[in-house]
């Protein structure tokens, strides 16, 4: 039997997500390599496919028009769609910059009008295209993609977590950031990343997005009371990687 | 530091045993009717009502009722419906691959509150399933038992389970058989409507003991119902389901107030839970 | 079964005797708390912790835990537990052991958990430090803690080691015990006495009433409603709880494709998806959807429903969950108080 055929793409993003597939170390990686064939990957490969794909990873969010065409063939080719990172998932960083209208002179001054330049919101690509799965964080976490490529060529709906990082930390018996006077997001922040940023003595930023049901009034007032924030910084915490959440929650 | 240790003589609940599938059927779109036979030739010894956990190992376990009678020797029935990782699975196996059961696990039908009396069994959609293990006994000892009434609901004609079952029961002197569907289509010339417009139709008694199956909202009007008829409600049995994770009272999902589903039932005299405020 | 005394001077030198027979574990500094972890050196073991992260039961109920392996040859059992010492458990930690003891046991016998109890030796220690939520001296008071084999008291100049087991006994023979005296007895006596007179918090009723008034509040829609606001659903109550056993079975897949293992992992009734069932086309029922229902469930969970099987509360007031709340919502004898007083 032909092995499934996994292609990576890439739309408005680092990359990092990409590069992380390739640090799982010689072993699994050529393991994993026994076991699916990667006909598009351009962090790895020059090849390039216009031919039918098993799992599509397709980084990045969907901030230009001009984009959509590109997603819409994606989709078309691949039986499954992996929204593949945060960007990918929610928009991710990106989404940032949607209730900005200044930055492009802020950033750019003289250069600001170049076409480029001139994008939508950063919108998850679930805005372009149906999407099956998402593989969740900034990066993803290399250790769950390689469970959700074992489910799908198993037939399997792949396994994510709808609990928060919180229950995570405490089965790695974390220190809380709130009982060393710190702050974290690990409460609204959905899990699947085993926490490795508290257990360092990181907040978590929820970088892996939200819970399906974040109780968003109750992370303001902890940041408030427990970590001394102003209202205003409490209510902006969580938007680095989920202001597209943050903006539909409100 | 040496002590005396039992734990290897001690039978681990959660490894299952190898059962071949002898025959595998697709009931309706999203169910497949499957007959096991254990691999090793040991027969699973149940009563009517009792759960399995039903795994591939990779795809997970998932708590299904046996839809057969023990007094069917050697095979057992299990009806799956497609609706999960596991489930998933399963459907797409056929003949003389495996699956793995543990159990028979839970209380199933207390045939001794049972026996010698009127029995009238209410089933709805993939309710049918685990009542057909008692439906199948009463009709093997059907002397045991006086009259014998099922109802049988179904949400439309194409979603009738155990098609030839019915067939049977509808011409049989051994069953009243009374059937309805939400919605008919135009060869269906039965009744149509919720189950509850089957109790018109037949005259019961107070003395009948009751048997109900069926999704969640079903058990409220049904209960209603049999109230009318003055049964008493320690004489009406209901058939639960929840989340059985682990079937052997441990891992807390199936929990309705401080009842395990997978230990204390399925199976329950309703005046038991009745009071339960997260059972109905 | 015996009392004797050790010196303080010779007790690290008893502790290192049992390192080198075999792993022991106790109580070490993690940061600003404390851990139950193996110890390496006596030095690590700090009997002043006034309570852990994580409650023992992670020894005999790991957070997760392989049931059962598989590949293409066949399945077989996971389980291989190790004979080891336990060192420094709270009198409210082996409460809730002889609690997991018997709900692992009765009716289904989980050995995956047992075997692990089975090849442990306890020693329980008094309390040095209460830790700042602690209520454990008014909490199922007259239920006495029984799982454990040994019990260590710090009194001036030493430590009293009171056996109640043959395997509590068979510790004597590591260190440089010596009987010992009534004066000596009754100092430990004393001290255990003293720490139940510290804790900072108490249930102001006994658990009987306890139970009544909690279990008649269970339709009081607005209470739970208001307790369970800030609830982030985060399960850390849980996780944190010593005499919570729930969990979820997972099955994966090894990189190979063929083997992999099935698995359990601790899981937590305040987590939105743990009553939640799959009905098909999409479509779910979720047992206990909303927030209200879930901070219900744990509560009468700890303080009505098990009482009768267990004979007493499933809550041993070691103030684990009200200190682990982030929006400190969790506490079980703030709550169950302001439920009495209502």
């Amino acid at each position: 039997m032909s092995k499934p055929k996994v292609a990576f793409f890439d739309f408005t993003c680092c990359e990092g997500c990409q590069i992380e597939f390739t640090n799982y170390g010689d072993a699994a990686f050529l393991e994993l390599l026994n076991h699916v064939d990667v006909v598009e990957f351009r962090e790895a490969m020059s090849e390039k496919t216009t031919e039918p794909i098993d799992i599509a990873f397709v980084e990045g969010s969907f901030s230009r028009e001009a984009d959509r065409a590109r997603l819409e063939s994606i989709r078309e080719r691949a039986a499954i769609v992996i929204a593949y990172g945060q960007c990918s998932a929610s928009g991710g960083i990106n989404a940032l910059k949607n209730h900005q209208s200044d930055y492009k002179q802020f950033v750019y001054g003289a250069d600001a009008e170049q076409p480029q330049l001139d994008s939508q919101k950063a919108q998850p690509i679930s805005a372009a295209i149906k999407v099956d799965y998402s593989a969740y964080g900034c990066p993803v976490n290399k250790y769950e993609v390689l469970q959700i490529v074992a489910h799908l060529l198993h037939g399997k709906e792949p396994v994510i977590p709808n609990y928060p990082v919180c229950v995570e930390c405490k089965r790695r018996e974390t220190v809380c950031r709130y009982d060393e006077a710190d702050h974290c997001l690990g409460m609204v922040a959905r899990a699947g990343c085993a926490a490795p940023c508290p257990a360092y003595g990181v907040p978590c930023e929820a970088c892996r997005g939200f819970v399906d049901h974040p109780n968003v009034p109750a992370l303001e007032k902890v940041l408030v009371e427990r970590a001394g924030f102003s209202q205003k910084r409490a209510a902006d915490k969580a938007l680095m990687f989920n202001a597209n959440d943050l903006e539909a929650l409100s | 530091m040496n002590h005396q240790c039992h734990w290897t003589d001690v039978e681990n609940i959660f490894l299952p045993r190898e059962a071949t599938i002898v025959c595998s059927e697709q009931a309706t779109p999203s169910e497949t009717h499957f007959t096991l036979k254990m691999a090793d030739g040991q027969p699973i010894e149940y009563e009517p009502g009792q759960i399995v956990e039903l795994s591939l190992f990779g795809y997970g376990e998932i708590p299904i009722g046996i839809a057969s009678s023990p007094t069917r020797k050697n095979t057992f029935d299990l009806v799956v419906r497609s609706v999960g990782r596991v489930s998933g699975a399963v459907t797409k196996l056929g003949k003389g691959e495996s699956v793995y059961v543990r159990g028979p696990l839970g209380h199933g039908f207390d045939l001794t509150k049972l026996r010698g009396h009127d029995v009238l069994i209410v089933a709805g959609g993939i309710g049918l399933c685990p009542t057909r293990s008692l439906i199948q006994y009463i009709l093997d000892r059907r002397d045991e038992f006086d009259r014998f009434v099922l109802f049988y609901g179904a949400r439309e004609p194409s979603l009738q389970l155990f098609t030839d079952d019915l067939a049977r029961w509808r011409t049989a002197n051994d069953v009243e058989y009374y059937e309805t569907v939400d919605r008919g289509d135009p060869s269906w010339t039965g009744n149509v409507g919720v189950i509850t417009t089957l109790f018109p139709q037949v005259e019961l008694g107070p003395e009948t003991r009751a048997v109900i199956c069926g999704p969640p909202i079903f058990y409220r009007f049904v209960v209603r119902e049999l109230d009318m008829i003055g049964i008493p409600r320690e004489n009406v049995f209901v058939d639960l389901e929840r989340r059985m994770k682990c079937g052997v009272g441990k891992c807390g999902h199936c929990q309705i107030n401080d009842k395990y589903v997978c230990v204390d039932g399925p199976v329950f005299p309703f005046a038991d839970v009745q009071g339960l405020e997260e059972a109905f | 079964m015996t009392a004797s005394f050790i010196r303080s001077d010779d007790f690290a030198a008893f502790v290192t005797a049992l390192i080198e027979a075999g792993p022991v574990y106790g109580p070490v500094a993690k940061r600003s708390r404390f851990a139950f972890e193996r110890l390496e050196t006596p030095e690590e073991l700090r009997l002043d912790y006034d309570v852990t992260i994580l409650p023992p039961k992670k020894l005999f109920f790991p957070p997760a835990q392989d049931l059962v392996t598989f590949d293409g040859a066949g399945f077989r059992a996971a389980l291989e537990p190790t004979e080891k010492v336990l060192l420094g458990v709270h009198f409210y930690d082996v409460k809730a052991i002889d609690q997991t003891d018997l709900l692992f046991s009765e009716r289904n016998y989980d050995i995956n958990y047992m075997a692990h109890r089975e090849t442990t030796t306890i020693v329980a220690s008094n309390i040095q430090t209460v830790s700042k939520r602690a209520f454990f001296a008014s909490v199922g008071a007259d239920v006495e803690p029984q799982g454990h084999d040994a019990f260590l008291t710090a009194i001036n100049g030493g430590y009293v080691l009171e056996t109640r087991t043959e395997r509590g006994e068979a510790l004597l023979a590591f260190g440089a015990f010596q009987p010992a005296t009534e004066a000596q007895i009754a100092e430990a006596a004393a001290v255990n006495v003293a720490a139940l007179e510290r804790c900072p918090e108490e249930l102001e009723h006994g658990t009987e009433a306890i139970a009544d008034k909690v279990r008649a509040a269970f339709q009081d829609e607005e209470l739970w409603t208001t307790l369970a606001a800030d609830c982030f659903s985060c399960g850390t109550c849980n996780t944190v709880c010593p005499t919570c056993y729930c969990f979820d079975v997972q099955d994966t897949w090894n990189v190979d494709q063929t083997s992999g293992q099935r698995t359990r992992f601790w899981d937590g009734c305040l987590t939105e998806d743990f009553a939640k069932c799959s009905l098909g086309e999409g479509a779910c029922e979720n047992f206990r959807e909303e927030r209200a229902a879930r901070f219900r469930h744990r509560l009468m969970r700890k303080a009505t429903y098990l009482n009768e099987k267990l004979g007493g509360p499933a809550c041993v007031g070691c103030g684990r969950c009200s200190a682990g709340c982030t929006a400190d919502i969790a506490d079980p004898a703030r709550v169950i108080n302001q439920i009495m007083a209502s």
